[in-house]
């Protein structure tokens, strides 16, 4: 019979808990059954006017490559790949596989029918209020796969 | 996508939508669901190792958010504590100025653990008197293991 002890201070580890995108999903699961699908559509727009108000001035003073910025820091912080092309007021985000699928996949988490919502809405939502738009142009909900084009909205 | 180092936030904005939408009630309908639907490693770790699998579980998960802990097993008293003497959690939505924390986000833990653990004939107590310095205690004990007469 062990006794044992762990210390841990926060400098000693990265901080980086992929399990929390399989409990992201349970939560949009739960959403959708208790409220219904425009429900989790309105917390995604919500979390995201709130949470990614920086991201959202940064996009309105910089333009389009602060949204670049952003998807290159966080795929690579998650270790996939992604293709991010910026041509004046276009940018195309290519996204080969989400990593946030990709490892629900691989632990056998359920990953619920609208976690494309996350992708999607998400996107659309960053735009708001700014002179962009987003439009999911592709998606593949085995391995998450997607293309996402911004551009500025026309007049 | 949200990345998973952006989840933080977006729980704690979950919490909220839902007390909004359906009060409460429905807030705690929610960590009842998630304990039931998300939880799964947990239980079956400790259903395979006994106190064991808090241990096992718990030295996986706070490392990888990179918490600042104490962890300490007991097995020949059948016990488990997590010191946290720095929530990564809530240190996080404390630090961050322009979104307001759920009220009672540290209430979660509490309800998403007991429920996996008490059936499995382990009591919990959680120790949130100072969850609002990002500090809390919680202490997992066998049933099986408790001194005669002590409470249950």
């Amino acid at each position: 019979m062990a006794r044992e002890v762990m210390r841990r201070r926060h400098s000693e580890n990265a901080y980086l808990h992929r399990d929390f995108h399989g409990a992201l999903s349970v939560g949009i699961d739960y959403l959708d059954q208790r409220f219904g699908p425009e429900a989790v559509r309105d917390y995604l727009r919500q979390f995201t006017n709130a949470y990614y108000a920086p991201l959202k001035r940064e996009l309105l003073a910089r333009g389009l490559v602060a949204l670049k910025e952003h998807f290159e820091s966080i795929y690579r912080r998650e270790g996939s790949e992604v293709e991010a092309r910026l041509n004046g007021d276009e940018l195309v985000l290519e996204v080969k596989v989400c990593p946030a699928v990709r490892h629900m996949r691989e632990h056998g988490y359920p990953v619920t029918g609208l976690f494309m919502e996350t992708t999607r809405t998400v996107n659309e939502a960053l735009c708001e209020g700014t002179p962009y738009q987003a439009e999911l142009v592709e998606y593949e909900g085995e391995s998450g796969r997607s293309v996402t084009r911004f551009s500025r909205r026309q007049p | 996508m949200i990345p998973c180092t952006d989840f933080i936030p977006a729980y704690s904005e979950l919490f909220k939508f839902i007390e909004d939408r359906g009060g409460r009630k429905a807030v705690v309908e929610f960590w009842e669901y998630l304990s039931d639907n998300f939880l799964h490693n947990l239980r079956s770790l400790v259903e395979e190792h006994g106190i064991r699998g808090c241990w096992l579980y718990w030295s996986h998960t706070l490392n990888e958010e990179a918490a600042d802990f104490t962890l300490e097993l007991d097995e020949e008293q059948g016990e488990f504590r997590i010191i946290m003497h720095n929530c990564p959690s809530k240190g996080m939505l404390m630090g961050c100025d322009h979104i307001e924390p759920y009220h009672d986000y540290c209430g979660h833990c509490d309800v998403l653990y007991r429920r996996v653990l008490r059936p499995l004939g382990f009591e919990c107590t959680c120790d949130m008197s100072e969850c609002d310095r990002a500090r809390c205690e919680f202490l997992v004990k066998d049933i099986r293991k408790s001194a005669p007469g002590e409470k249950r």
